[in-house]
Formats: structure tokens, C-alpha cells, sequence
């Protein structure tokens, strides 16, 4: 099994780290058969499930939709036809990769999806979507970090510069960004090292920064090309045509994900990863949103995928949001805060191809509160599924530490090609 | 007793205020009538703000940039001009560059003013105050029609409130074009006003059978003005009180392009009767009759001055400037205060001044990082000049960029939150990025940390100060130290 320090020192990507890489390929994991990966990628602000995975077979879609419907006929005014799945269920028209994914069998798109939260405000939601209870205040850890902890020798992975409330918790868990173009000095290193060991609070983070970055970090070339580095408060033309390109190559999102992939794809690289981004909450002027961020997710899968490429096989990751949105479009061509959404599983290691879940349906009657798509699969159930067919935690693990008083929720199955024993 | 008002004066200085500058420990004399001084008046901005326009002005310049726009689209003869330049080949993009043009300076300048006035300030316990509002007030530019508004609101809503009723700042804030557009307040219609249903006529005399773009609620300025402006999440409302509040609202809106270019508009914000949901609302239990603007001004009056809100507010400024835990009797003592005066803010600040648990030795909060940068800035003489742009990226990659948090609800101050391997990497980086910055004449490091940390210099870093090579490799060990990442 990888030491710490040595996992530590595969984040800071040293060029010595990399040559031990060549030479020492992960025997130890990939000899017992437990050397997979899984990654939770967060969407914050309430993906719209219907404008991502629009049910346009189903009567009451287009009835509610109004203009923002979608479907594979080329649907209404200027959009462009959805990417037909099945029936019912088409892909927005920017998912291309995923598209090709569930050719493949890898995506498996489940609508209908909620956190056991079924209220509206975005920061409970998120809250308990990240702590892994019932309720918005249900612990002050992470159901990542908790299932980290149940798996021996796992590392974690956030990327971003502060843990988010999922990956917090009593295993340590490694945060990346892309760091600054500047080499600290050594020697101040040297000289903080005893000083931070001295505060309880900030010592076990300084420990793992230095550790990670303090060998001569330097990025991946492949993820050194434009982080955009945008000022939109100070911005002048250069700088804002700048970011203009980012956005048009595919926004942020992309290269966290590519970095994600990069790290995961490592002989001792993290299994469990967390990649988040924001922007999701679409009140008005939907289309245009979506059109960009489903883009820019599409491309974040496909950067995924290609980095993570030899570890893919071996591979689940789930994209999940905090709540859908109103099934009935808004007075400004936006949807408010709702309950079901859609999360997606992907992954070599996926059995998809299909859609999951029960879809209940958006006639008259079927809707939540006469609003929302009512939301038929608690997310836990799929995480707990994915923890152990695939991670192999054992489900009483998960019913007690990693989603406590989960014990009456049932891990789905037939998410994994192949499930592994626990 | 001397140790003691020591110990206060660099609390009100680090903790309450933005950092303590080089002398001012000496001089503070007794911290709470320091800080209550500075509670009882507007922000002094320092003049810094000279010159800029005002959002009235902004929105004039950006119905003249559309329509600048509209003409750059079409040649003399009025033909669509094809979107790439026949020289170069490129695409012309031509409202970046007209935004740029218009728009470069001020935004340069509304960004250097603020962290001037961070560095300079000699009033940092209500600049403190002004940014703890402004941030309660979260809007972000990442939302672009908003983008232009976000400096503008803190200058035009919070600053000139500071010291007064929170239902004036409540008011000015939801009316500012910047929260308008940040929730999308402004395009939000009554499905049953005389604006929808004139809409509606027209669209069913339609008969091309394209699905009708029917004009209604937008409920997102509602929810959020009860969940993160007044009440709170815990507070006891329901969906039902949340979309009778969004009809209330309903016709609080912007001037338009046409009405501004006619040039007799005074206001940045219009209440349009049009748009406006008719008859009462029950909101909490309580019908409203009024008509028009007043209804919803009338729900937020109620707001401002509920229990729920006095509670809320009280343990966001006592989280803020005390601790991430704040003790319970302190936020009762702040809440109560609140109430008692009929919602005015002074009185919400003097409680909390005025309370021992606010001096208590462990009370303590870790800086955020645009505290880290102005904490630096004041430390180190650093002036930030006119060029915002570095100061604007460090926060960026720190975390924290200027009015750019991620959700309505603001940048977080619970050091959890920000303490992580990478962005204690980071901090290390600035760190010596900031050394580099200070001016270097009568430098000494060492007396600068007993200074500017008071009692909260460790023997260690002392010690560490005192080894170091070069000034400046001393000040970035300074600025990089754990004693300087925390406001104790």
C-alpha cells in the first residue's frame, strides 16, 4: 500500500515522482483486484433534470415546457433536436459525449433523483447532500470522507483550494488547484514548518501542503495551458477576450476534470475524488445557460475520460446537483428551485447503456406539490450501491458510518457490470 | 491592566478591524469607544470614490453601448455587416471590445478604490462592517448584467446605512439594479397583471401554433431576501409565504434603454404598475392591501424588525467578529438590543461591543482571504496603487474573488471552510508575492510583528523573524506565519 507521504508526493507531481512512477507501477492494488476509482462530481445551484435529460415522451413535458422543451424532432423555435436515448428520454443536444458514452453502455442517466432533503433552499440542500443524513445539520463530516475511512489505504482527492463539506471529515484528503506561478523559497518553508507545527489548528493541513507542494511542484504541462485566470471586476479588453476564449474552449470545468483524471489515473493515485462546479442556478434565460454549462460539462466528462483512460475500466463517476427545478417554466424563461433532478452514473465500470430509475411522470396529479417531478430514487441509495459493488464497503458499514439510520434503504443494484464482493 | 488594554487594542485592530497598520497599537487608547466611535457614522470612503459614475450613470452608458451595438450590426445601407473582419479573418467580437472601451476604466477604478480604501482606511472597523454587509448583501459579478452593478451597490445601498435602520439598507439593497438583476427580480411579472394579460391576449390571437413565452412569477429575490437578507433558513415560513412575497414584488424593476435615452428618469430602480400582481397577499400569516411599490416595501418593514431576523442577524455579525461559534448569550444580548430599538444598526453594534464575550481572550476568527490581503496590506505599507489587477488575481486564486461568490449566500468566515492543504499553499505564495511590495526604507520586521501582532507574536516566530536573512524574507515569513492567519 502507498505511504502518505508518498501519495503526497504523487499530487506535487515531481519530476522524481513521475520517474518513480515508470519504474514502480502499483503492483500491490492491481494484484488484489480492489484498484478502483470513483469520483462525485457537484453541481451547484440546481441542475435543471428535464432541460439535461428531457422526457419528451412523456404527455405532459412539452404541455409544461412551453419554449424550453426539448426533443429529438428538432423541437420547438430555434433549438436544436435532442439527442434521442429511448422512448421517453433524450440527452440535451450538447451532451454528444455522453451521448457516446451510453452507446457504449458507460451512462446511465437516473431522473427523478433527490437527496432525502425535499426543500428548497439551495444551501440545505447541498448541506445534505454533502453530509450524507437525512437532514441539512445531520453531521459536520462528509459521506466521502466517511467512506475513505472504510476503505484501508484509500486516499482522497478534492480539487479545490478549501475541502468541501463532502470530502471534510477525520481522514485527511488532499486539496489541488492549479498552483501559482511562483516557487517559494525554500529556506521560508524550513523556517514555517516548526511554527505551523505549533498550531493545532492549521499543523495537519500546512503538513500536507508542504508535503505535496513543498518538492518543486510544478503542473502537468497538459493542465499548465490557461487556467483562466479572470478579473471580471478589473477586467480590461485583453483579459476579458481572454476569458471569452477560455469560456469558448470549454470553461473550467474541463481542466479540474482532466486534473481529476490525471491524479486518478496514477498506479497510487487517489481512488475516491470530488470535483465541483457552480453556475447552475438558471431563474432566466435557461436555454442560452444550459447550452454553455452542458457543453462545458460534456467536455468535462470527455477530458475526464481521456485523462482517466487507463484506469477507466475500473472507473464510476456520478454527477449530482443539490435539486431540480419547477417542472412549469417560470415568467422568465427560467424554472425555480424544485425537488427531483437527474444524477448521472458514469464509468468503463457502468452498466448503462439505459435509463435508471422510475420515472414518475408530469401529467396532472403526478407532480410533486403540483411543481416538482416527483423524486422516486434517494441518492443515497445510488451511492450506497456504487460503495460497495464497486469500492466494496460493506453495507453495513454503509448503513451505519457512512450514511447513518440508512440502514431501511436498500443499495441499488444493477448499477455495475460487474459487482465485486464486499 | 496595561497587558490587558494591550490585548484589547490589538483585537480591535485585527480582529474588528482590517489588520493593525505600523503605530496604531500604541495610539488606539480604549478599544471599545474606539470601535463604538466608528459604529455611530456613514463609512468615510476617503474620496477614493471620486469620479465614478453612479448606477444611474451606468445603465445610461449601457443602453448606449446596445444601441452603439445594434449599429456596428448593420452597414450604411442597413445590411448585417458578416461577423468576421474581411482583413484578418477573425471574428470581430465586437461587444467585448465596445464593452472593454466603455467599461475598462471604471471597472479598473470601482476595483482599486475599494482595496485602497482597505489599505488605507482609518476607520477599519466600519470598512470591516460595510464588507460584512456587502457580503450579507451577496450579489456576484459572475451574473453579467449584474457585473456592473455589484461596486456600485456597496457604495450606493450599504455604505451611506451603515449607521441607521436596517430597513433603509434592506431597502436600498433590493432595490439597487444589482440585487434586481442578480435575482432576476426585474424581469418577474403577476401572472394576472395588466402587462400578462395583455401578452396573453396578443399571444392567443396568434395562430402559428408556436408555444406561447408567457410572462410571470419569478420567485428567486423573494426566497432569498427571507432566507439569507432577514429571516433565515430556520425561521418558520412556508413555499406558500415565499411565492406570496414573489407577487408583492412583482413590478420592481429597471428603467428601460427607451426610457432612460428620453432622458427623464431620476432612479436607477422603477416600480412598473403594470407588472405589478393586483390585489392582497398573506405573507406569515399577515394580509398586505397595499397597492403597488408599498405592498412589498411593507412585508419588509415587517421583516426587518421580526425576531427571526434580529436573530439571524445578530449571529451572522457575532460569527463574523467574535468567533465561528459565538456564545449564545451574546447573540441573544445583540438580538434583543436590535429589537429593542426598532431595527437600527448602531444599536445591534454597541451591543456587541459592549459585551465581554466580544473581548474574551479566546475569541478569534481566521482570516478569509481577502482579509489575509488587506491584513497584509496595512502591515506592510503597501499601497495598491491604481493597478488592481494583482490584487484581483491574488484573491482569485486564493478563493475569495471581489463580489464573486459562488451562491447568493456570500463568501463564507468559518475558518474550516479555508484552512486546506492547497489554499494554505497558496497563502504561503501571496505571502512572499506581498513582501515583494513593501517599500523597504526603516524596514525592521522584527518590531514591525511585535507592532502589528501585539501579544499574539509567538516566541517561535519571533525567533524565526529574528534569523532570517533579509527584511524581506522576514516579512514574508511575518505575513506567512499562523499567528498572522488568524484575528485574535
Amino acid at each position: 500500500m502507498t505511504t502518505r507521504r508518498e501519495f503526497l508526493r504523487l499530487m506535487g507531481y515531481s519530476a522524481a515522482a513521475a520517474a518513480t512512477l515508470t519504474l514502480w507501477p502499483g503492483i500491490t492494488r492491481a494484484a488484489t483486484g480492489s484498484d478502483t476509482r470513483f469520483l462525485v462530481l457537484m453541481l451547484r445551484g440546481g441542475l435543471d433534470g428535464l432541460h439535461a435529460l428531457p422526457p419528451y415522451g412523456d404527455p405532459g413535458y412539452a404541455q409544461l415546457r412551453g419554449p424550453l422543451a426539448l426533443s429529438p424532432a428538432g423541437s420547438t423555435a430555434e433549438a436544436a433536436a435532442a439527442l434521442k436515448l429511448d422512448g421517453t428520454f433524450a440527452l440535451h443536444p450538447a451532451l454528444t459525449f455522453a451521448q457516446q458514452l451510453y452507446q457504449r453502455g458507460q451512462l446511465l442517466p437516473i431522473p427523478a433523483a433527490a437527496p432525502p432533503y425535499w426543500g428548497r433552499s439551495h444551501f440545505e440542500a447541498q448541506d445534505c447532500v454533502e453530509n450524507g443524513t437525512a437532514t441539512p445539520d445531520g453531521a459536520q463530516t462528509g459521506w466521502l470522507n466517511r467512506a475513505i475511512a472504510a476503505l484501508p489505504g484509500a486516499e482522497g482527492l478534492a480539487v479545490s483550494t478549501v475541502m468541501p463539506l463532502m470530502m471534510r471529515g477525520a481522514v485527511p484528503v488532499a486539496t489541488w488547484t492549479p498552483p501559482l506561478p511562483v516557487r517559494v523559497n525554500p529556506i521560508l518553508l524550513q523556517r514555517l514548518e516548526p511554527l505551523y507545527a505549533e498550531d493545532p489548528r492549521l499543523a495537519p493541513a500546512f503538513a500536507d501542503a508542504l508535503a505535496s507542494q513543498g518538492g518543486g511542484a510544478v503542473m502537468p504541462d497538459t493542465m499548465a495551458a490557461s487556467m483562466p485566470g479572470a478579473m471580471p471586476l478589473a477586467m480590461d479588453g485583453k483579459t476579458m477576450r481572454g476569458k471569452a476564449k477560455a469560456m469558448g474552449s470549454g470553461g473550467r470545468l474541463p481542466q479540474l476534470m482532466q486534473a481529476a483524471g490525471t491524479f486518478m489515473a496514477k498506479a497510487e493515485g487517489p481512488r475516491i475524488g470530488f470535483v465541483e462546479d457552480y453556475g447552475w442556478d438558471t431563474h432566466a434565460n435557461q436555454a442560452a445557460i444550459l447550452m454553455r454549462k452542458l457543453k462545458e460539462l460534456d467536455n468535462a466528462l470527455s477530458s475526464f475520460a481521456q485523462a482517466a483512460q487507463p484506469v477507466w475500466a475500473r472507473t464510476t463517476l456520478v454527477v449530482v446537483t443539490e435539486f431540480g427545478r419547477t417542472a412549469r417554466i417560470n415568467g422568465t424563461n427560467g424554472t425555480d428551485h424544485g425537488t427531483g433532478s437527474v444524477m448521472f452514473v458514469a464509468g468503463g465500470a457502468v452498466a448503462g447503456g439505459r435509463v435508471g430509475g422510475q420515472w414518475p411522470g408530469m401529467r396532472p396529479g403526478q407532480l410533486y406539490q403540483d411543481r416538482d417531478i416527483h423524486a422516486t430514487t434517494d441518492f443515497r441509495a445510488v451511492f450506497k450501491g456504487l460503495l460497495a459493488g464497486h469500492m466494496g464497503v460493506s453495507e453495513s458499514t454503509l448503513a451505519t458510518r457512512v450514511f447513518p439510520g440508512s440502514a431501511a434503504l436498500q443499495p441499488q443494484g444493477g448499477l455495475l457490470r460487474v459487482a465485486r464482493a464486499a | 491592566m496595561r497587558a490587558e488594554s494591550r490585548r484589547r487594542a490589538a483585537s480591535a485592530l485585527n480582529r474588528l478591524g482590517l489588520g493593525a497598520r505600523h503605530g496604531e497599537l500604541e495610539q488606539l487608547g480604549d478599544a471599545t469607544s474606539w470601535a463604538l466611535a466608528q459604529s455611530r457614522r456613514p463609512a468615510a470612503d476617503l474620496g477614493v470614490f471620486d469620479g465614478l459614475p453612479d448606477s444611474l450613470d451606468y445603465l445610461r452608458k449601457e443602453a448606449r453601448l446596445m444601441q452603439q451595438r445594434r449599429a456596428l450590426k448593420r452597414d450604411d445601407a442597413g445590411q448585417p455587416v458578416p461577423s468576421a473582419s474581411v482583413r484578418s479573418g477573425k471574428p470581430v467580437n465586437s461587444l467585448a471590445r465596445l464593452y472593454a472601451r466603455m467599461f475598462g476604466d471604471d471597472l479598473r477604478h470601482e476595483a482599486s478604490a475599494r482595496w485602497q480604501l482597505a489599505a488605507r482606511t482609518g476607520t477599519p472597523f466600519a470598512e470591516r462592517l460595510v464588507r460584512f454587509w456587502s457580503n450579507h448583501f451577496a450579489v456576484s459579478v459572475d451574473k453579467g448584467p449584474a457585473r456592473l452593478y455589484a461596486a456600485p451597490m456597496e457604495r450606493e445601498a450599504i455604505r451611506p446605512h451603515l449607521d441607521g435602520r436596517f430597513y433603509d439598507m434592506l431597502l436600498a439593497v433590493e432595490q439597487h439594479p444589482a440585487m434586481l438583476r442578480y435575482l432576476d427580480q426585474a424581469q418577474s411579472v403577476g401572472p394576472d397583471s395588466p402587462l400578462a394579460e395583455r401578452v396573453d391576449r396578443r399571444l392567443a390571437r396568434r395562430a402559428d401554433g408556436q408555444p406561447a413565452r408567457k410572462l410571470g412569477l419569478n420567485e428567486n429575490l423573494a426566497r432569498e431576501i427571507m432566507e439569507l437578507h432577514t429571516l433565515g433558513v430556520g425561521a418558520h415560513y412556508t413555499q406558500a409565504d415565499v411565492t406570496q412575497f414573489a407577487r408583492a414584488l412583482t413590478g420592481w424593476s429597471l428603467p428601460f434603454p427607451r426610457e432612460l435615452e428620453q432622458g427623464d428618469v431620476q432612479r436607477a430602480f422603477k416600480f412598473r404598475p403594470f407588472a405589478h400582481e393586483p390585489g392582497s397577499v398573506t405573507v406569515l400569516g399577515k394580509v398586505y392591501d397595499q397597492r403597488g411599490e408599498d405592498q412589498a416595501r411593507a412585508i419588509l418593514a415587517d421583516f426587518a424588525v421580526h425576531p427571526a431576523t434580529a436573530q439571524h442577524l445578530a449571529t451572522e455579525l457575532a460569527t463574523h467578529c467574535v468567533s465561528d461559534v459565538p456564545p449564545s448569550g451574546l447573540v441573544r444580548h445583540m438580538a434583543q438590543a436590535y429589537l429593542d430599538s426598532g431595527g437600527m444598526l448602531p444599536a445591534l453594534y454597541a451591543a456587541m461591543l459592549e459585551h465581554p464575550a466580544t473581548w474574551a481572550p479566546d475569541a478569534r476568527k481566521f482570516r478569509t482571504p481577502q482579509d489575509l490581503l488587506y491584513a497584509g496590506m496595512r502591515a506592510g505599507g503597501i499601497d495598491p496603487g491604481d493597478k488592481p489587477q494583482p490584487w484581483e488575481g491574488f484573491s482569485m486564486r486564493l478563493g475569495q474573488p471581489t463580489f464573486m461568490p459562488r451562491s447568493p449566500a456570500g463568501y463564507t468566515d468559518i475558518a474550516s471552510d479555508w484552512i486546506a492543504p492547497d489554499a494554505l499553499w497558496k497563502r504561503v505564495q501571496v505571502s512572499e508575492a506581498l513582501a515583494e511590495r513593501v517599500p523597504r526604507s526603516g524596514l525592521d520586521p522584527c518590531a514591525l510583528a511585535a507592532d502589528v501582532l501585539g501579544p499574539q507574536l509567538g516566541a517561535g516566530t519571533d525567533l524565526a523573524l529574528r534569523r532570517a536573512e533579509a527584511p524581506e524574507q522576514a516579512v514574508a515569513l511575518l505575513l506567512a506565519s499562523p499567528e498572522f492567519q488568524w484575528r485574535v
